[in-house]
């Protein structure tokens, strides 16, 4: 899967998981920083790990909710354990 | 027949032997100082809690876990607790108590599987929606959306518990037990976050609801 096809269906996640932003949603890039640009707070950053999970088929370890800062962070964790 | 097999192994395993000595020797006491009094707020309430379930209460002071091992005298309680408590040098005793350490500054993603594989084993989790001691005067404050998250993926019912401590030593300590909520049942297994978060505020009415009970009956 491309960083491109990840980013997809990660506003795909997005978009699912809270309408609320919608906008801000669709208009991401890699650098929208997710509490402050996208208004994440620890629970929806849950609620996206848990929707990533089950989609994507992959695991999140040893990793906590701060150490993703922006949008391109979560497409790197998930690119490297999609390898 | 398997269900069997894996209750008994659950009462005699050595995990449990600390938590349930205590229990065993502090029951009287506990139960003297206390002088407990349980209220259901319906008849459904009653039944005993059976399986995976996902307790939460009030959290007015630092004896509430205790107060909450008494309201649920039946079942082992796994209490969710900040991570500071397992950096201290109770760490062992956190542990003995089945607490499960929680990051509050930096929530870990494996924390919440250590939760709801509890949940999804068949144990009862303990947590207090308020995040942290929360006394003002008796007023309950907001309520945090991450319990319905574990709730729902553990897939697991709610119970809202309200505990009504002691104002004078010869008062009595009131547990206002209420109905078990089934998520899943209700919401669909993931609902949306606008959802989540309108549930948490529900909560947070049921457990205004179990404290009008408190404080209308007599002590």
């Amino acid at each position: 899967m491309s960083r491109t096809e990840i980013i997809g269906k990660l506003k795909e996640i997005l978009l699912a998981a809270d309408d609320r932003n919608r906008d801000k949603v669709l208009a991401c890039t890699e650098d929208s920083r997710l509490v402050a640009d996208l208004g994440f707070s620890s629970v929806s950053m849950l609620y996206m790990v848990i929707a990533i999970e089950e989609e994507m088929d992959i695991r999140f370890e040893n990793v906590g909710a701060s150490d993703f800062e922006t949008l391109g962070d979560v497409v790197n964790y998930i690119e490297a354990k999609l390898k | 027949m398997e269900q069997k097999r894996t209750n008994r192994a659950k009462l005699f395993s050595p995990r449990y032997l600390v938590y349930d000595f205590v229990k065993a020797t502090a029951s009287l006491p506990g139960l003297i100082w206390m002088r407990p009094r349980w209220i259901y707020e319906t008849e459904a309430a009653k039944k005993r809690i059976r399986g995976g379930a996902l307790l939460i209460a009030n959290h007015y002071g630092f004896f509430d876990p205790v107060y909450l091992m008494f309201a649920v005298w039946y079942r082992r309680h796994h209490f969710i607790c900040g991570q500071e408590f397992f950096e201290s040098k109770f760490r062992w005793l956190f542990k003995q108590f089945l607490c499960i350490p929680v990051d509050r500054k930096n929530f870990n993603f494996g924390s919440l599987r250590e939760i709801t594989d509890e949940l999804k084993s068949g144990s009862l989790v303990s947590i207090f929606p308020e995040g942290h001691i929360h006394d003002d005067g008796g007023n309950l404050g907001a309520f945090k959306s991450g319990p319905v998250l574990i709730a729902l993926q553990g897939k697991v019912p709610i119970v809202p518990v309200y505990v009504r401590p002691k104002a004078h030593f010869w008062n009595r300590v009131t547990f206002v037990i209420g109905e078990p909520i089934d998520l899943v049942k209700r919401y669909g297994k993931r609902p949306p976050m606008s959802e989540i978060d309108a549930i948490a505020e529900e909560l947070h009415r049921k457990e205004e609801a179990l404290k009008q009970i408190a404080y209308q009956k007599r002590r």
